[in-house]
């Protein structure tokens, strides 16, 4: 299925033009080292490479994407390296803010079920500091509060908050946008060494 | 693979690990690096116990904790790229971003489930049979004696359920993911089956509430000791420190992909405690998870209890430990 205006998102496309006497086979060769990783397949098909990967390891270079196409295109310029790249990891980081933003609503909706019962005041021991604390320093604790408000106020406070899903929402958010920016130019370095490394 | 002889059990014998202190490696560099990183722990939990010792009512909170936990996180995180244990464990991008996924879940689902369905609804449920003049006893003793007591029970607890995971196959289930991971580094103990999670989080907490000071310097307790298990940095930990605390080398050990060194160090913050029951291991390994290191998708993690599950129910895996984690014990 193509999604021209949208698969931006969790795709990598670039281009990097080869040296000078550098012949499609040449390149591929020394790229092949890096499509050798444990769960990596790949298939060279005249000027196209393409792998797929399962389960790559955290130490993959490429572990960010899943699976793409390298070919070599040769034009009035020289020849040149295009690859389009598929990552899933990209897509998740992309749709995991809404993922957290549904759960501060889910956060909020089974707050509001769940009405605080007080249960009758009774009346609480004053605590009582260890003199150790008190010689220490220690601040002493509160007392407990007895009105209605302010007991039904603690309950309150003590029921989980959306806050966290929101902070999420924004790290992940934030996590796309490096990501996204990253990763990119991570595999186009990864490209170029590997090209101009020596054979 | 010979392996070492620790106890009555062969340590090693299936993936390289190091056994005994004075062959882990030490951290390298000039005299100040080498004090920060000898001195760094024993000093941390010092400033955050004496933090809320001290620390005004008026920030002597839940939330405060939070991001003082958060800060602390983040200062490790640096420590990380500093002065990391393993290249191999270097934290990239697509690790972040699913570790930062699970950390996600902890902070946000789970801590609803747990509220409503774990530790504090059964204080809440038990709490009305509990008079609190009952407890004076305890609540009159040094704020730090209770910390320390609370640490102690909770960190009990866990040592059961997480010894229980890796004795008996239900429990096993949903833990086992968790041993996928294939690098330590700082979240990665939020990384498992949301189930397993859970079940790791049910403990006694609830039932401190009415000692909120106490129970935030045992938290804090816990942030400065139990932290270290998933983190990639090295460290010369004084000895004294090594003896009772749980450190990245004991943990390694247990993540290692040798089925008997997973058999060891199963305490969260008090190595200690595994000392007494005889499962502590010293030593430790970087090559890390389970069926050869493979790296479990997220979606994997999330249904293999279930489908696991499923198959030995049908009777077309074997139900048990050893036999699952494609690490098979060693006759």
């Amino acid at each position: 299925m193509s999604l021209p205006f949208i698969d931006w998102i969790w795709h990598v496309r670039g281009r990097l033009a080869l040296p000078p006497g550098q012949s499609s086979d040449d390149a591929f060769n020394r790229l092949d080292p890096l499509f050798g990783q444990e769960g990596t397949v790949h298939r060279r098909t005249g000027g196209t490479l393409s792998f797929t990967k399962k389960n790559q390891a955290a130490q993959d270079r490429m572990s960010v994407f899943d699976g793409g196409d390298l070919r070599i295109e040769t034009g009035a310029a020289g020849s040149a390296l295009h690859y389009r790249l598929t990552s899933r990891a990209l897509l998740f980081c992309f749709l995991a803010p809404f993922l957290f933003l549904c759960i501060a609503q889910l956060t909020i909706a089974v707050n509001k079920l769940d009405k605080p019962k007080l249960e009758p005041a009774k009346a609480s021991p004053v605590l009582q500091m260890n003199p150790i604390d008190k010689a220490l320093g220690a601040p002493a604790p509160d007392p407990e509060p007895t009105d209605d408000a302010a007991r039904l106020l603690k309950a309150e406070e003590k029921k989980p908050s959306p806050t966290a899903a929101y902070v999420f929402a924004g790290i992940f958010a934030a996590l796309y946008v490096i990501g996204r920016i990253l990763e990119d130019r991570l595999v186009k370095a990864l490209f170029r060494k590997s090209l101009l490394g020596s054979a | 693979m010979d392996g070492v002889l620790v106890g009555k059990r062969v340590i090693g014998a299936q993936s390289p690990v190091t056994i005994g202190w004075d062959n882990i490696p030490k951290v390298q560099g000039g005299p100040v690096k080498q004090f920060i990183f000898t001195w760094f722990q024993p000093t941390m939990l010092f400033v955050l116990v004496a933090f809320w010792y001290y620390a005004p009512n008026s920030i002597a909170k839940a939330s405060i904790a939070l991001w003082v936990g958060f800060c602390f996180r983040m200062l490790l995180l640096c420590l990380e790229w500093v002065n990391p244990r393993h290249e191999s464990w270097r934290l990239t991008w697509k690790e972040a971003a699913t570790d930062l996924f699970y950390v996600g879940l902890a902070y946000t689902l789970l801590h609803v489930a747990e509220h409503y369905l774990g530790s504090d609804a059964m204080a809440d449920a038990i709490g009305h049979y509990f008079h609190q003049d009952k407890f004076a006893w305890f609540t009159s003793l040094p704020l730090l004696v209770q910390a320390l007591l609370i640490v102690v029970i909770f960190d009990i607890g866990q040592y059961w359920m997480h010894r229980g995971m890796h004795s008996w196959y239900p429990l096993w289930l949903p833990h086992s993911v968790h041993h996928y991971i294939t690098q330590l580094n700082m979240n990665k103990g939020a990384v498992g089956n949301p189930v397993e999670l859970f079940l790791i989080g049910l403990g006694i907490g609830g039932f401190f509430d009415f000692l909120p000071r106490a129970f935030l310097i045992a938290g804090a307790f816990s942030l400065a000791t139990g932290t270290y298990q998933h983190i990639n940095v090295r460290f010369n930990s004084p000895r004294w420190w090594r003896f009772l605390f749980n450190t990245t080398e004991h943990h390694s050990l247990h993540h290692s992909q040798d089925f008997e060194a997973t058999r060891s160090n199963y305490a969260s913050s008090l190595i200690v405690i595994d000392r007494i029951f005889g499962t502590c291991v010293d030593g430790e390994a970087e090559l890390l998870g389970m069926e050869g290191g493979r790296r479990m998708s997220i979606r994997e993690q999330m249904l293999h209890p279930f489908t696991e599950g499923w198959k030995a129910f049908r009777g077309l895996a074997p139900a048990d430990v050893s036999a699952s984690t494609g690490l098979r014990k060693v006759s």
